[in-house]
């Protein structure tokens, strides 16, 4: 009998998970700046960033590759990657959260703020963060943007001291996803 | 209570499990970027170029010095009063296309050339980087009363090479360049007998050298650079030798900075694979070092 209870709270998972709603793209885009003023810009965009909301549970993923930003000077770019980064041993920054009582029948053109709890992994390393979103509904579109700041130190990267002064002491991170229902 | 726990350690899986379900669905659509770059910190080992160009619209300028030979010591300063220079600007037309123009008082050359990438190594197969590179110098220095029906053309040399790189590991890049060169009027080697006749042994006008080399980094910022030209068709009385040069690289953000220790002093293709003159075994080699500044 008990068997037969998990058997089928498991089977009720699987079907959940199929029958889910999901709002997705390949197309979101993260930017980030790191400016310091009078010295060179430094700042970066990326516009092929992936996501998806699951609007039955609120659980929402969003997926950048390192090597996907971009920035003016081609040289800061090789830098961003080589030295920084290390975009070859850690490919991925990834972002996983969940909205708590998320519903998506209440999305209108109007922007409404709520938090999204979640673990953003930079570097192989992972940190909670909550991040203040705005949420809204345009052309049968989820539109998702955030802005927050990351401390380099905080994922292992190190600034060496010849360009201290050339780079902020944190970095500035803008998002922003127009998910559309698959 | 017990099966309470069951349960939720039974769930918990499956509730962890949606967002990584999430995660992998969306690691299935992105596209990688599979080219492997940052191979070289600089775009020469030490005398031999590296696979790396300019990037698009990035201006390079490069200082080079060699100094005289160190084996005088205090004399001259270890080689500082004899400095050879040369002054290079490089332009990205794109990011597979440079070209340069550059002036070294070795011999009073100017050269030209151009920098092509044929092939980008990546991590779906293509395990290295090709590079062409077109060299043309003019050698000025040449006095044209020295020499019999002298024309222009008897300045000119032409250098051709293609440049395979693989970069083995994030620390370990390895090169070699296959390199044809055609001086219109040969290097000639000078060799004085004991009974001071002077005997005169020119190269052939097309020859042939294989450039091998490398560099190991040691942190992100410093690696270690070799590089050594196997001259083919060398005449057996030049008193020229093939260069060996060793060195270190030191990345700053927008300069790179190359000193090394070699026994070429001409910085020139043409140059340090037919004219190296000191000789290693000997204690008889330069300082140098390539500056450059990327714009």
């Amino acid at each position: 009998m008990r068997l037969l209870i998990i058997a089928s709270i498991v089977l009720f998972n699987t079907f959940g998970l199929t029958a889910q709603g999901k709002f997705s793209t390949k197309t979101g885009n993260i930017t980030f700046e790191a400016s310091v003023p009078s010295f060179e810009e430094v700042k970066a965009v990326n516009g092929d960033v992936g996501a998806i909301l699951n609007t039955d549970t609120g659980e929402f993923v969003a997926l950048a590759l390192i090597k996907g930003f971009r920035f003016k000077v081609a040289l800061m770019e090789e830098h961003f990657n080589e030295n920084y980064m290390e975009s070859t041993e850690h490919p991925k920054a990834v972002f996983k959260g969940k909205m708590d009582n998320f519903n998506p029948d209440v999305l209108t053109e109007k922007v409404i703020r709520v938090q999204l709890p979640g673990t953003i992994t930079i570097r192989g390393i992972s940190q909670s963060r909550v991040i203040p979103v705005g949420l809204s509904k345009v052309d049968g579109k989820i539109k998702i943007t955030g802005s927050f700041m990351l401390n380099p130190e905080d994922f292992d990267i190190k600034i060496p001291s010849i360009v201290r002064n050339k780079i902020a002491e944190s970095v500035d991170v803008f998002v922003e996803f127009n998910l559309r229902g698959e | 209570m017990k099966k309470i726990w069951l349960l939720i350690s039974l769930m918990l899986p499956l509730m962890l499990c949606a967002q990584d379900e999430l995660l992998n669905e969306l690691e299935e659509s992105l596209s990688t970027d599979t080219a492997v770059r940052a191979a070289f910190k600089g775009l020469k080992v030490v005398n031999f170029e590296s696979t790396k160009l300019a990037h698009k619209n990035s201006l390079v300028f490069i200082v080079s010095h060699r100094f005289g030979t160190v084996k005088n010591g205090f004399d001259d300063f270890f080689g500082l009063d004899e400095a050879v220079t040369q002054l290079k600007f490089i332009y990205g037309f794109t990011d597979w296309l440079n070209a340069g123009i550059a002036r070294s008082s070795f011999q009073k050359t100017y050269g030209a050339h151009l920098k092509y990438r044929i092939l980008q190594q990546n991590t779906t197969g293509n395990p290295i980087t090709l590079v062409g590179y077109n060299l043309l110098t003019v050698n000025t220095a040449l006095d044209e009363d020295g020499f019999a029906d002298f024309k222009f053309t008897d300045r000119l040399s032409y250098t051709s090479q293609l440049i395979v790189s693989h970069k083995a590991s994030e620390r370990l890049t390895v090169m070699i360049a296959p390199t044809y060169l055609h001086e219109n009027l040969a290097t000639r080697s000078f060799v004085m007998l004991p009974d001071e006749t002077l005997l005169e042994f020119d190269e052939e006008n097309d020859q042939f050298a294989v450039g091998v080399g490398g560099r190991y980094k040691l942190t992100k910022r410093w690696s270690v650079n070799v590089d050594y030209g196997i001259h083919l068709n060398r005449n057996k009385n030049s008193v020229y030798n093939d260069p060996l040069s060793i060195g270190v690289d030191l990345e700053t953000g927008g300069h790179v900075f190359q000193m090394h220790f070699t026994n070429a002093q001409p910085m020139f293709e043409n140059g340090f694979i037919s004219q190296g003159s000191g000789d290693w075994g000997e204690g008889d080699f330069y300082f140098g070092f390539n500056l450059s500044r990327i714009f």
